[in-house]
């Protein structure tokens, strides 16, 4: 008998010596200089660092937002730094759930239409009733199905952000990256926020989390901190 | 995959028009009037266009129409007759003098001029001399001075076929000669306006006589049309003409000079080139000078185009001018829409959706506002040419049967396109450029 072939899974995410130089007015700034990171299915991270270390420009370049200046990137072991736009925005809908510190609802729609954005993107077309299906499920997700029909400027900040949680979830995606969702929320309705994240990486998926709170950051599997453009 | 950004396309952009609806509302505003009046200009210049050429038309005949000018001497009318008797492509006119009213008398406008020139310029009777071709002069003695009367001179025009193919002969009122019946024993007569008013003024009896004709005639006037002469003429079939006055009365060059005889038009389709060898061959084998059988194409509408060309140009870039106004009305609707919409769409953008669709729905919002601003631009247009028409067109018989024409709303269009392009480009562009990280920092 043979040995059993151990199953080397590929990591969610690995960077390898990302650097982001910003190109301004004045003289070019480093903001990140050779980061590493890897993230594994079902992994959480915690991300601190002080004001303008550098977070969400890094959270940037996970979310293929924005591209490194230089570095590599590998999503389940495929080669994505210099990916065209086009395919980068597929990756976007597909592989990439994303949570801000402000909600950013459109506020003529309502919550459940909010969750639906992300399924009204241009990429690919479900049925009227399967995306309903898939918002309702979302919503349930987070615990506010029966706030559906509602326009954002009648919730509350943690229901809003868990609407905006909905959205970042209603395709499925791999991972999850937040940045500060707790950040314009009171302590209570921030942890119950950090819950419902935790909760989606027991379905596989992998959470980058943003943070200024410790308390938040402990409850995540990982915590590291970015300072002066890299993790130490 | 297509489907679905286009599906995508559709709810987006229904969704943020309904969201803007005042917005909205007021850049078609501005881009209505834009486009109405290129829609206006357009049209009025088609209408005036038209309206011009079908008055050239009836002076000088429908454009291509080949026409000859023959002197009615040596036979040639008897030749025309007969070599187009039963022809549909040519048409020849054969016309003479006639007086209608009580015989004997010195009509009231004699000479056949308009009836607002009668018994204007005097009776001016000096001595006149004529000279023939070969310089031999006579002095011609003054006209034996007939007894003034309630009779009219007009200038009778006997026709081979049907004339208005290719003079546009409009309708006053009653009908047109019937080429198709049998000839009539008594003559059916058609009227010019200005024949028709010298009857109606003058009261004279319906007796008609015609130089050659063996007796006199009471022809039944069947009606009246407008002909773009300002001479009383009246129109009849030559066939009916002959059964009282059998032979073509040939003139001589004598009578030409007093301002009499006979004049012979001929009117060919375009094209009918052999029917014009074979007319010319015979009148000239009849002995008719060869310089004086011409045929010459109509080409009047070439001529009015130059004209109108510059009028034209000028009204339109005064339309464009406007429109370039309403562009800049949806261009700045345009640009401030995308300044309150940048966190919409770059979270768009964040959640997946691609840079060119982002565009897309953005100038596709315009370019619909743009083309429902021409829609209704052009119905609006159209309306407004049919409430004219019906108010005013009584006065403007040229205009009869106008329709709002069809370049005008294709001109509309265009407007409308070209306007939601331009107006709708840069803001998509803009839109497009919008990084996504807005959303992180907002
Ligand atoms: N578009 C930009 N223009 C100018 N400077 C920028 C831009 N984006 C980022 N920066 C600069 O890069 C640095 C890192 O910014 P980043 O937003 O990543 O910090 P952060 O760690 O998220 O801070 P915070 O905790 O306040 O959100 C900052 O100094 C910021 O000023
Ligand atoms: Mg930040």
């Amino acid at each position: 008998m043979t040995a059993p072939a151990i199953q080397v899974q590929a990591p969610l995410i690995q960077l390898n010596g990302i650097t982001k130089v910003l190109k301004g007015q004045e003289e070019p700034r480093t903001i990140l200089s050779g980061v590493d990171l890897t993230v594994h299915p079902g992994q959480s991270v915690a991300i601190l660092g002080r004001s303008g270390s550098g977070k969400s420009t890094l959270l940037s370049l996970i979310g293929l937002f924005d591209r490194a200046d230089e570095g590599q990137y590998f999503l389940h072991g495929n080669d994505i730094t210099k990916l065209p736009e086009r395919k980068a925005a597929a990756l976007r809908s597909a592989e990439f759930g994303f949570v801000f510190q402000r909600f950013f609802l459109l506020k003529h729609l309502t919550a459940a239409q909010n969750v639906a954005m992300a399924l009204v993107n241009g990429q690919g077309w479900s049925s009227r009733r399967k995306r309903k299906q898939q918002v309702m499920e979302a919503l349930e997700q987070v615990g506010i199905a029966h706030l559906a029909k509602s326009k954002p400027a009648r919730l509350s900040g943690g229901e809003q952000q868990r609407v905006a949680i909905a959205r970042a979830l209603v395709r499925q995606p791999r991972v999850i990256l937040a940045d500060e969702p707790t950040g314009a929320l009171d302590t209570e309705t921030g942890n119950l926020v950090v819950e419902v994240l935790l909760n989606t990486t027991r379905q596989g998926c992998g959470l980058v989390l943003v943070t200024h709170d410790h308390d938040h950051a402990r409850k995540m599997g990982r915590v590291l901190e970015l300072r002066d453009g890299r993790f130490n | 995959m297509f489907s679905g950004k286009l599906r995508s396309a559709l709810v987006i952009g229904g969704q943020g028009i309904r969201a803007r609806k005042l917005r909205t509302f007021l850049s078609m505003v501005s881009l209505f009037l834009g486009v109405l009046a290129v829609v206006t200009v357009q049209a009025g210049a088609e209408i005036a266009e038209r309206a011009m050429l079908t008055d050239v038309e009836l002076q000088a005949g429908k454009d291509g129409t080949v026409t000859g000018y023959i002197p009615g001497e040596k036979g040639a009318p008897g030749i025309v007759e007969a070599t187009l008797k039963g022809r549909a492509d040519a048409v020849a006119m054969i016309s003479s003098k006639a007086i209608i009213g009580e015989p004997g008398l010195r009509p009231i406008n004699e000479g056949g001029m308009p009836f607002e020139y009668a018994n204007r310029g005097g009776d001016y009777q000096g001595p006149m001399v004529y000279c023939d071709a070969g310089g031999v002069c006579q002095e011609q003695k003054p006209q034996e001075k007939k007894p003034d009367g309630q009779a009219i001179e007009v200038s009778m025009v006997a026709l081979t076929g049907d004339i208005r193919p290719f003079k546009p002969f409009r309708p006053v009122s009653g009908t047109w000669l019937d080429f198709a019946s049998a000839p009539s024993l008594a003559p059916r007569i058609v009227l010019n306006e200005e024949a028709a008013k010298g009857l109606r003024q003058y009261r004279v009896p319906g007796e008609m006589m015609i130089d050659g004709a063996t007796h006199h005639v009471t022809p039944q006037i069947v009606g009246v049309v407008e002909d773009g002469y300002p001479q009383p003429r009246v129109y009849l079939r030559l066939d009916e003409l002959r059964t009282w006055m059998p032979a073509a009365a040939a003139s001589s060059e004598l009578d030409r000079f007093r301002g009499g005889g006979t004049g012979l038009e001929v009117y060919l389709q375009p094209g009918s080139h052999d029917l014009q060898q074979l007319l010319k061959a015979k009148l000239i084998g009849a002995g008719v000078d060869q310089k004086q059988v011409e045929f010459r194409v109509v080409n009047s509408k070439e001529r009015m185009e130059s004209e109108l060309k510059i009028m034209r140009l000028i009204f339109l870039g005064m339309a464009f001018l406007v429109l370039l106004i309403g562009v800049a009305g949806i261009l700045n609707v345009g640009l401030a829409t995308v300044g309150e919409r940048v966190e919409e769409f770059a979270l768009r953008r964040a959640v997946g959706m691609s840079r060119m669709l982002l565009a897309g729905i953005v100038l596709a919002e315009t370019l619909l506002t743009g083309l429902l601003t021409a829609a209704l631009a052009i119905g609006a247009g159209a309306a407004g040419l049919q409430i004219a028409l019906t108010l005013f067109g009584h006065r403007f018989p040229s205009l009869q049967g106008t329709t709002f024409p069809w370049e005008a709303g294709v001109a509309g269009v265009i407007a409308g396109l070209v306007a939601g392009v331009l107006g709708g480009l840069i803001p998509a562009i803009r839109a497009a450029r919008i990084p996504i990280a807005t959303v992180m920092r907002a």
